[in-house]
């Protein structure tokens, strides 16, 4: 009888939130694959069935790899930066300190400027004879020649991640004190009588107890960093020759810009397919080690 | 700790709140216009500098037209955006707009996907004689008009004359001419700040705009009359990108940045009186004016250089406005349209705008010239502006040659394999075109 | 949590480079923003010789920029407290009851946020416009709560069920429903957990570009983000006016975070969990 309000309540509880995610997400998504399946050129007046031809062009075109590559370079190197950046910051964050009340307010600030006038900012800092960045390097003597941060094909995607690291930490940073403040302070206790280190600390009692809520954090952020677009478009539009031309970017300028609505649909498609194995593989990684977790708890 | 219960009846007045003040909230519909009256709805980017004038002017047509009203929804500057915002509202019928302002190179897209109608009914050959013969060859598609041009833009040479002067050097006609002098004012001047010439080579259009000029100068093309791809592999077009590339890398007068700068960036370093040339579009001329300019008075501006053959080798910019296929109110549209670039209007509109007409009497009146002297100038110029292919897939070309050219002044690719790559990339689609 | 100790000299330094990091590009905006336009094109000097208000005066005057800070409070405040709502009351079931297809409903939320947003915008901008929301709240309202709520959702569960178990069940023995357990007991542990899925869902909202984008055509319903991608002219870069845009769009963060810093805090490091 209990057990069976629980699921009744249960069921009850979970529409709400579903019935939203299904009504307004299922008919782009519906429309997505469907289109995917087209050849739809305005500007040519073709619309017509084509099944896979739009994948059979994207694997022959060196462009979709080329953007591939990008995308995973990309996503890669600012997700591990942001987490490991956003890990040591809410460690310091998490203590009790005069100030750092105001200190986790001004942590938060850019997340809270919207993307694109990120990017704007960064670029204008960027910038490489009006930029503040090659200022300073002119200054301290350790460049003669304005850096070309922008328009130099192996920096300007490096550029690119610095900005996202900037704007994305607080997001981590964020979740992880959250998740910090669920561990209990006699823990900690417990562990300094035993005489634990502060890396012993750390690696054997933070880091477990925080690996709920980390892999939470892993998983959204490489979610959102594959398919980043905002900031990479407004800063560089894919160049110089394509080097932060990601799938997003490669997408957009197919849906919008030459309105070839199925194979733009086709990117996106891969794109899901992508994002989608690569949170399975997270999944699985981290299943497979709390798993041990637990075992070696035991 | 307040408890579970309170906190529950907090968040539930704030959701009363809200939800009444949702109800409240001053959106949706638009105000119900009496009968009898039309309303419009038109779309345009927004307005460089003041937008005071261009709302007048619509207050004014409503006036003496008062059974249409106007509304007006600006969108931003940027053409990635516009476009964006045109392809999502036009693609399930006219999207609620009547009348907007297209880029010069959306034209034969928007028309052939059906999204504009044809104005030979309204706007016949004898009114299109009116306007500079370009414009109107670059709003024509197979045979029939589908905007009317409001205002025009070419690529401009601009140079510091005091410096030419200094080294006793004439404005350059040719590309040759142009290395040498800024070799010479660069040799002269020992400023590590001074750059010899500054253009527009980031990956976006206006690379394609940039190149085309120096495409031109030196005879080749992108894509022949009857659209062939054959001009795009020829030595002229070859010769042309390597030299764009050697500006950079060879003949050192044009700094690597170039590869990242758009029209601002260029604007402002010539504008600070860093650089002996710069290449963009005629609004520059009103920001190198102003008041507290360092080069106020310095400047001078010229058609670009070609590589040794006479002809003007400018690309032809602007913005024209068309009417929706879906609108119900083709005929206040027309209108509409007729107000914003008769020659009154555009005569307003160029004084307390900057925006320059495409009507040709406005090149011709000496009025006009008094007021605005740098249009007896650009007037030849501008005439002479040539028009990117006027084809419905322009912009997969552009997506194409943007790829292509960014590699070989990057240094990543030479213009021969660049324009192979091109070749490949593009013949599908030519194909398509041809069905 | 960490017991109150004065950090120490290591963690300063390194806690003064991160401020440092994190404050620098905002405070050159700042120092940007009330440059004239013709000192901005200059380096050497680094701060302005000549302050001035000239680009907060065009910010203010060209652009009715009061409503549009309304609407994107308005909009930003209804989509968290929306998923926040939606979000805990999904995510308790997920956490704790036991139904089937936990994992599954918890695959497929997540799967909704694995689209690119630039491939939904333009089906969902059809349902909208054939429902007649097109510049209203409303349609920022369904699609900035849909596209926060697969966080929130996975948040607020990942917390429920860091909760201890026994807390729960003691409530039910005692007689209480589901329902008032959840409400009595684990909602206010969950404090942490709000709060940061609250504030994340506030900003996603709050900085929101392409849908509000568009979806929106006048100030009606228009929001920040897109009021400052309205301003630059044809050609023109306005630096000091973007600057001073995004200083104005700083600042309403700022002071809601300073005003309910307390509550942040105490929200996000509640150890009021005792082993």
């Amino acid at each position: 009888m209990r057990d069976r309000s629980e699921i009744h309540t249960g069921y009850a509880l979970l529409v709400p939130a579903l019935a939203v995610l299904a009504v307004v997400a299922i008919y782009p998504i519906l429309g997505l694959f469907w289109l995917s399946l087209r050849q739809r050129i305005l500007p040519f007046g073709i619309d017509a069935f084509i099944g896979l031809d739009n994948f059979r062009l994207l694997v022959q075109t060196p462009r979709f790899w080329n953007s591939l590559g990008v995308t995973c370079y990309f996503a890669v190197l600012s997700v591990t930066l942001e987490v490991t950046l956003g890990l040591s910051i809410a460690l310091l964050l998490a203590r009790r300190f005069p100030g750092v009340g105001w200190m986790r307010a001004v942590i938060l600030l850019p997340w809270a400027i919207p993307t694109v006038v990120t990017a704007k900012m960064w670029d204008w800092m960027y910038q490489p004879e009006l930029g503040i960045l090659n200022y300073f390097l002119r200054a301290s003597g350790l460049t003669t020649e304005p850096v070309n941060w922008l328009g130099t094909p192996s920096l300007a995607i490096h550029a690119a991640i610095v900005a996202d690291v900037w704007k994305t930490t607080p997001f981590v940073v964020i979740l992880l004190l959250a998740g910090l403040a669920l561990i209990p302070s006699d823990v900690y206790r417990a562990a300094s009588l035993d005489g634990a280190s502060p890396w012993q600390t750390f690696r054997h009692i933070t880091l477990p107890l925080l690996r709920p809520i980390l892999m939470v954090v892993v998983l959204f952020r490489m979610i959102d960093a594959l398919r980043a677009f905002d900031l990479l478009y407004v800063m560089t539009s894919g160049g110089p020759a394509d080097t932060t031309e990601t799938l997003s970017i490669y997408a957009y300028k197919m849906l919008f810009q030459t309105l070839q609505f199925g194979y733009g649909s086709a990117i996106g498609v891969v794109m899901f397919m992508l994002v989608a194995l690569v949170s399975l593989f997270q999944l699985w990684v981290g299943r497979r080690d709390s798993r041990r977790f637990v075992r070696a708890r035991s | 700790m307040t408890s579970s219960a309170s906190i529950l009846r907090r968040v539930g007045l704030l959701w009363c709140t809200l939800a009444a003040l949702l109800a409240c909230s001053s959106s949706g519909p638009p105000p119900a216009v009496e009968p009898g009256t039309v309303s419009l709805v038109f779309r345009h980017g927004k307005i460089s500098g003041d937008p005071r004038p261009l709302q007048d002017l619509i207050r004014r047509f409503e006036a003496e037209n008062p059974t249409i009203r106007v509304r007006s929804e600006p969108l931003p500057s940027s053409t990635d955006q516009q476009h964006q915002i045109y392809a999502i509202n036009l693609e399930g019928g006219s999207g609620g707009i009547d009348v907007l302002a297209m880029d010069v190179i959306w034209i034969a897209e928007f028309s052939r996907a059906g999204w504009i109608r044809p104005l030979n009914e309204f706007f016949p050959y004898t009114a299109q004689a009116s306007f500079l013969p370009n414009t109107i060859e670059a709003v024509t598609y197979r045979g029939r008009v589908f905007a009317v041009p409001w205002n025009i833009d070419a690529g401009l040479l601009y140079f510091r004359q005091d410096l030419l002067e200094r080294y006793d050097r004439p404005p350059p006609r040719t590309w040759s001419e142009l290395v040498e002098t800024a070799r010479i004012v660069l040799a002269g001047e020992h400023n590590p700040r001074l750059y010899g010439f500054i253009w527009q080579g980031r990956q976006y259009e206006g690379l394609i705009c940039n190149a085309l000029e120096f495409i031109w100068g030196n005879g080749g093309d992108i894509l022949t009359t009857d659209r062939q791809l054959t001009a795009l592999t020829s030595p002229a077009t070859r010769n042309a990108l390597a030299f764009m590339r050697d500006l950079i890398r060879t003949y050192h007068i044009s700094p690597s940045l170039v590869t990242t700068a758009d029209e601002e960036t260029s604007r402002h370093l010539f504008g600070n009186g860093q650089a002996v040339f710069t290449r963009n579009w005629p609004y520059a001329w009103t920001m190198f004016e102003r008041a507290g300019s360092p080069v106020r008075g310095k400047v001078g501006v010229y058609p670009l250089p070609t590589f040794g053959n006479d002809r003007l080798a400018s690309t032809l910019g602007g913005w024209q406005l068309g009417i929706t296929r879906d609108s119900r109110h083709p005929r206040e549209a027309w209108r509409f349209i007729e107000f914003l670039t008769s020659t009154e209007v555009q005569k307003i509109l160029t004084v307390q705008v900057g925006m320059l007409p495409t009507r040709r009497a406005l090149y011709e009146d000496p009025g006009m010239f008094a007021t605005q002297p740098h249009l007896a100038r650009l007037g030849p110029i501008l005439a002479g502006a040539r028009p990117r292919p006027v084809t419905p897939f322009y912009p997969m070309v552009s997506q194409v040659l943007q790829s292509e050219f960014s590699a070989v002044l990057a240094g990543l690719r030479d213009p021969e394999t660049a324009l192979r790559s091109a070749q490949l990339q593009l013949e599908p689609v030519l194909r398509l075109e041809a069905r | 949590m960490k017991s109150a100790r004065l950090p120490s000299v290591g963690a300063v330094l390194i806690l003064a480079v991160v401020l440092a990091w994190t404050l620098f590009p905002i405070l050159w905006q700042a120092l940007t923003s009330v440059k004239p336009d013709t000192d901005l094109v200059q380096l050497p000097p680094l701060l302005p010789l000549h302050p001035t208000l000239d680009h907060y005066e065009a910010l203010f005057q060209q652009h009715p920029f009061s409503r549009v800070l309304l609407n994107s409070f308005a909009v930003a405040v209804f989509t968290t407290l929306a998923a926040l709502t939606l979000g805990m009351l999904a995510a308790f079931p997920l956490a704790r009851l036991p139904i089937r297809g936990k994992t599954l409903v918890l695959g497929l939320v997540l799967g909704c946020s694995m689209f690119p947003a630039i491939v939904t915008v333009g089906p969902l901008f059809i349902i909208i416009r054939a429902l007649g929301l097109r510049d209203t709240w409303w349609a920022l309202l369904i699609s900035h709560t849909t596209f926060a709520l697969p966080l929130t959702i996975w948040v607020l569960t990942n917390f429920l069920r860091e909760l201890p178990e026994d807390l729960y069940r003691a409530a039910r023995v005692d007689g209480c429903s589901p329902w008032q357990a959840f409400v009595r007991i684990l909602l206010p542990l969950c404090r942490p957990g709000l709060t940061a899925a609250g504030i994340l869902a506030f900003l996603f909202s709050w900085t929101e570009f392409l849908y509000a984008f568009t979806f929106t055509a006048t100030e009606a319903s228009r929001t920040v983000p897109v009021a400052i991608a309205l301003f630059p002219g044809l050609h023109e870069i306005r630096w000091g006016e973007i600057a001073a845009a995004s200083i104005v769009v700083t600042l309403p963060v700022l002071a809601l975070v300073l005003l309910f810093h307390r509550h942040i805090v105490s929200g996000l490091t509640a150890g009021a969990v005792k082993g």
